[in-house]
């Protein structure tokens, strides 16, 4: 073959500077969804602060939250009541669960089992929210109401119940890789002095691979408070300050779906108000994350 | 210390001669490595009486599912005294130390004859525990795998298991003099094990395994990723440590095995092919494939 | 001999004859604790599975239920072989129900011609196959949005108690078991009466939307991918855009709603239409194509690479003809989860605005819309008992659409990490 000078055609070089400008773009995109979702929330929150009928004060301390009323209050503290009974109740139901799964999955399971079973795990983490918030308000609410007295049909015990075993194969997959990571060797040692299996799990697994473990839980709250239709289908939408499990309350996912599926003109304060509870939201899981992935990175260098 | 003799070097005397004549360093011919037959019988020099014995073999063989990986091995290990396992990799020298302890126990498929005989008690027995065998027997491991705890509660582990009620304190600050270790870490206590250095590590390791107040301790090549400073501090413990303990150590290392062990026992392909003194291993082995190894025509 | 021995009970113990398990006592209370541990640890595994034997079995029982009726067409129930005719069932049964009220042949047939005045009955009745009615299996019924529905009972109770039901019919009443899921209910439309809602235009909005979804994040997320993993040098930048990824995986699915309705349908103006919905699911989707693609890509050996660029390949020619087509099957994987989780997102629909009331199916990606997840909150909202018959029908169709999709993602990665 005989070849020419030693440089790429000029074609083939524009060629690849533009595929080159258009994955970056795609990459670009990503970052221009997050600042989208910020200047979003942003402008509109700040419009609702500047609001007269609102005050930070107010929104912090007030005890109730009605915007979609005539007498409007804007105390955001029902919907985060709200979401703290539904996201406690769920990482209640959950954590031990996901954990206790872990371990086994971990430490007893065959590899066959461990792959069955996490495939299993996985189809529930994939069963739409919409079906569990059937089955909470349905099957859930009904069975429990015959147990204990005072259960109104939307309660967040029985919407925390399910979004437990929602967030289980969370913290399940997390903290078995986690577990999984603990060197052979660090088994070897406890085995030599004379650890049965129970003392191997209890004082050495689990304590070397807290870690990742509490970087799961830390997950498993961000998915629960962000979680919106087991919510909004079981829990109720009716913002309450109480932290009675059996009463009917709003998270602030809930009362986001209430105010978006009613008639609130855009630009009004009621629309607003949804804007500033999303904001609320926004930051709150977004702390969460960044907190998970840094227990994560701070303890990475532990085994070496 | 007692002064060891050096590790038998190939033709010392050659050697000098060899260079002093310009002629270049000439390799021990390698050779096939001659076989045992089932038919061998340990070679032994001044061997150890059983009322001399806190550990005692008998005729043990282990498969690892249909493998033979040690051929009825028989030994006595002296009270007070350091013990040396040595030969090629894959000679059943660590495969034979883990019998002991039973920690052979773990590995799936494993299957044992013979008799181990601690103080008077079968170990293979029915009716002992391995977890409880294993509570009395101390081992250490090749590369330090401290706990990513505290040094204190590496160090408390072992005395925790078993609901240990007194002075832990007093208990814990014994095992690191014991291990050499407390001046180092007297003050650091409450720092992770991880945060010592690799020798400093293992002599964490030790005093971890000394806690539990074994009389046995099993050491599996404790020293082999250590640099020699970190070594030549463990050595020095080993020597100590045989005045309360009974120490079997296994090791690649001849000059090692020469410098730290009282007696050695020399195996090869899961047969014990001799044991005696280690002066008399080293210097006057009795058994052809013992001079072999020991002069390194093969290993 | 050291004083050390004659110490006694230390934190260990010297004293050999305490290693003896007289009987094998201690061995045996070991085991037994580490199967009571093991029992208890493998507790949560098991209430999973039993959930979602529960829920399915829940929702199956529950897409039937026996009714009593007040018919408003004739009353009458014909046998399948009566009914059934391929490709014109529905004439057929409308036909012979319309003589049995006593309509002649000719007005039927006339009828029948007239396409509004098919639309006009076609939107008031509804050619049902019953399980069981008049006391015989699988009877074609024509229900009329009007018929008087005088009780509701579940599978289990109609079974049990059937015999005293049918006793308690009387005339001018039609007792019937009814399975919601039929093949009517993929085509009809959402209705104010339970009877006569179908899954229809939600099918086809979400069939749109996953559509749309596909074709705008998987070039966008495939391509953050190659970008990320092929291209990007190791600085800040890089990192940042890691760092946001993950972060935006992590987002909650009604803050996309949020956006989407800002954007798209206020901002842009787009209204709430398909489109809008798609753009909105398209960015939640995104992260997680991106995220399973970059590993997919990382899997193909350094060497395939090496070889590449040896031979004088320019970097897209190695990404498009050597790496890409390598991590084809992982990348496939990732688009059917992320697929199948867009197909169960309702909160970033609701946000942007999917009625649940859409009188046709859509029309094209600028018609308004509604889509199955849609249907299902809406039906299960609804407080009447026959509704939520009708959601747990849905759901079932969601339900194994969703366990087609999954089983193909998980045959999908066992043949890529065999083939790896």
């Amino acid at each position: 073959m005989r070849h020419g000078p030693l440089k790429l055609a000029a074609a083939e070089t524009a060629r690849e500077r533009l595929v080159s400008f258009v994955l970056a773009a795609c990459a670009a995109i990503t970052i221009l969804t997050t600042i989208a979702v910020v200047f979003v929330l942003a402008r509109e929150t700040l419009a609702f602060f500047l609001d007269p009928a609102v005050t930070l004060w107010g929104f912090l301390t007030d005890r109730t939250w009605t915007p979609l009323f005539a007498t409007k209050t804007f105390g955001i503290a029902p919907l985060l009541a709200g979401t703290f009974l539904v996201t406690g109740t769920a990482l209640a139901v959950g954590v031990p669960m996901g954990l206790a799964s872990a371990i086994y999955l971990s430490e007893f399971a065959s590899d066959r089992l461990r792959r069955r079973a996490t495939s299993i795990l996985e189809v529930l983490a994939g069963i739409p929210t919409v079906v569990l918030g059937y089955f909470a308000l349905l099957f859930v609410t009904p069975l429990l109401q015959e147990i204990i007295p005072g259960l109104n049909l939307f309660n967040p015990l029985s919407a925390g119940l399910v979004m437990g075993f929602m967030i289980l194969p969370t913290v399940s997959s997390i903290s078995t890789d986690a577990m999984q990571a603990v060197p052979r060797s660090l088994r070897e040692a406890a085995y030599g002095l004379g650890a049965t299996k129970i003392d191997l799990v209890l004082r050495v697994v689990v304590p070397a691979a807290l870690s990742g473990i509490v970087a799961a839980i830390i997950l498993a709250m961000s998915r629960a408070v962000g979680e919106t239709m087991i919510v909004s289908l079981a829990a109720g939408q009716r913002p309450f300050l109480t932290l009675d499990p059996r009463e009917t309350i709003a998270t602030m996912t809930s009362f986001i779906v209430q105010a978006a599926t009613g008639d609130q003109p855009a630009g009004s304060l009621a629309s607003r108000s949804l804007y500033a509870v999303a904001a609320t939201l926004f930051t709150v899981t977004l702390l969460l994350n960044v907190i998970s992935q840094a227990v994560v990175r701070r303890f990475r260098e532990r085994y070496e | 210390m007692t002064s060891k003799a050096a590790a038998h070097e190939p033709d010392a005397a050659t050697l000098a001669a060899q260079q002093s004549s310009g002629a270049t360093h000439e390799v021990p011919a390698r050779r096939a490595a001659p076989q045992l037959g089932d038919d061998h019988v340990t070679v032994r020099t001044q061997s150890v009486a059983d009322a001399d014995a806190v550990v005692s073999i008998r005729d043990l063989s282990l498969w690892y599912g249909s493998f033979k990986a040690l051929h009825g091995v028989t030994l006595n290990i002296p009270r007070n005294q350091v013990t040396a396992l040595i030969g090629a990799s894959g000679c059943g020298k660590s495969t034979l130390l883990r019998t002991v302890n039973r920690m052979n126990d773990l590995v799936p498929d494993v299957s044992v004859t013979g008799e181990v005989e601690y103080d008077g008690v079968q170990l293979y027995g029915a009716d002992v525990d391995p977890v409880e065998v294993r509570r009395r027997i101390g081992m250490v491991f090749q590369k330090a795998n401290p706990f990513p705890k505290s040094v204190y509660e590496n160090v408390a582990f072992g005395p925790r298991l078993t609901g240990f009620k007194g002075d832990m304190d007093a208990l814990v600050e014994r095992a690191l003099r014991s291990a050499a270790l407390w001046e180092e870490v007297s003050d650091k206590l409450r720092q992770s094990g991880l945060g010592l250095s690799g020798g400093q590590q293992q002599r964490l390791c030790i005093a971890r395994a000394l806690a539990t107040e074994p009389s046995v301790l099993l050491m599996d090549e404790p020293t082999s990723a250590l640099d020699p400073m970190a070594t030549d501090k463990i050595e020095r413990l080993i020597d100590e440590l045989k005045r309360d303990y009974t120490v079997v150590i296994v090791t690649h290392n001849m000059q090692q095995a020469g410098r730290v062990s009282d007696r050695t026992a020399f195996m090869h392909l899961g047969r014990l092919v001799e044991e005696g003194p280690t002066d008399q291993i080293f210097f006057n082995p009795k058994h052809e494939m013992t001079e072999r190894y020991v002069s390194g025509h093969f290993g | 001999m050291s004083e050390r021995r004659a110490r006694g009970r230390g934190a260990g113990s010297t004293d050999a004859t305490d290693m003896f398990d007289a009987g094998g006592v201690n061995a045996r209370r070991r085991a037994r604790n580490q199967r009571w541990f093991m029992t208890v640890v493998g507790l949560p595994i098991v209430l999973a599975v039993g959930l979602l034997a529960v829920l399915l079995y829940d929702v199956i029982t529950d897409s039937f239920s026996w009714q009593l009726v007040e018919p408003r067409n004739s009353g009458v129930s014909f046998s399948f072989s009566d009914g059934f005719r391929p490709f014109s069932t529905w004439e057929r049964v409308v036909t012979l129900d319309l003589l049995a009220q006593g309509q002649s042949q000719d007005q039927i047939d006339a009828m029948l011609a007239d396409p509004e005045a098919r639309r006009v009955y076609d939107a008031r009745n509804r050619v049902e196959l019953m399980l069981w009615a008049d006391g015989a299996p699988l009877r074609y019924v024509v229900s009329s949005s009007r018929d008087r529905h005088l009780e509701d009972y579940s599978l289990a109770e109609g079974i049990a108690r059937y015999d005293e039901l049918e006793a308690a019919v009387e005339d001018g009443q039609m007792l019937y078991l009814n399975p919601w899921l039929d093949a009517a209910f993929f085509t009809k439309n959402a209705s104010r009466t339970a009877t006569m809602a179908g899954l229809g235009p939600a099918l086809l909005g979400s069939v749109m939307l996953i559509l749309l979804v596909i074709a705008l994040s998987v070039p966008l997320g495939v391509g953050a991918a190659i970008y990320l993993e092929e291209y990007a040098p190791d600085n800040a930048i890089t990192r940042l855009i890691e760092l946001n990824l993950n972060n935006l995986a992590g987002v909650p699915s009604v803050v996309y709603g949020i956006l989407g309705l800002s954007v798209f349908v206020r901002g842009i103006g787009l209204g709430p239409v398909i489109l809008a919905g798609a753009l909105t699911l398209s960015l939640l989707v995104v992260p997680v194509v991106v995220i399973a693609a970059r590993e997919a890509i990382r899997a193909v050996p350094g060497t395939l690479r090496q070889a590449a660029f040896g031979l004088g390949a320019t970097r897209s020619q190695v990404v498009f003809k050597v790496v890409l087509p390598n991590a084809i099957a992982g990348v496939t994987t990732g688009v059917v989860l992320a697929v199948a989780r867009a197909l169960g997102e309702t909160a970033p629909l609701l946000l942007v605005g999917a009625a649940a009331f859409v009188p046709r199916p859509p029309e094209g990606i600028l018609s308004i819309f509604t889509a199955v997840p849609i249907q299902i909150y809406a039906w299960v909202s609804e407080n009447d008992i026959e509704f939520t018959h009708v959601a747990s029908a849905a759901i079932v169709v969601l339900l194994a659409i969703l366990f087609v999709l999954y089983a193909f993602a998980f045959w999908l990665r066992r043949r890529f990490r065999s083939a790896t």
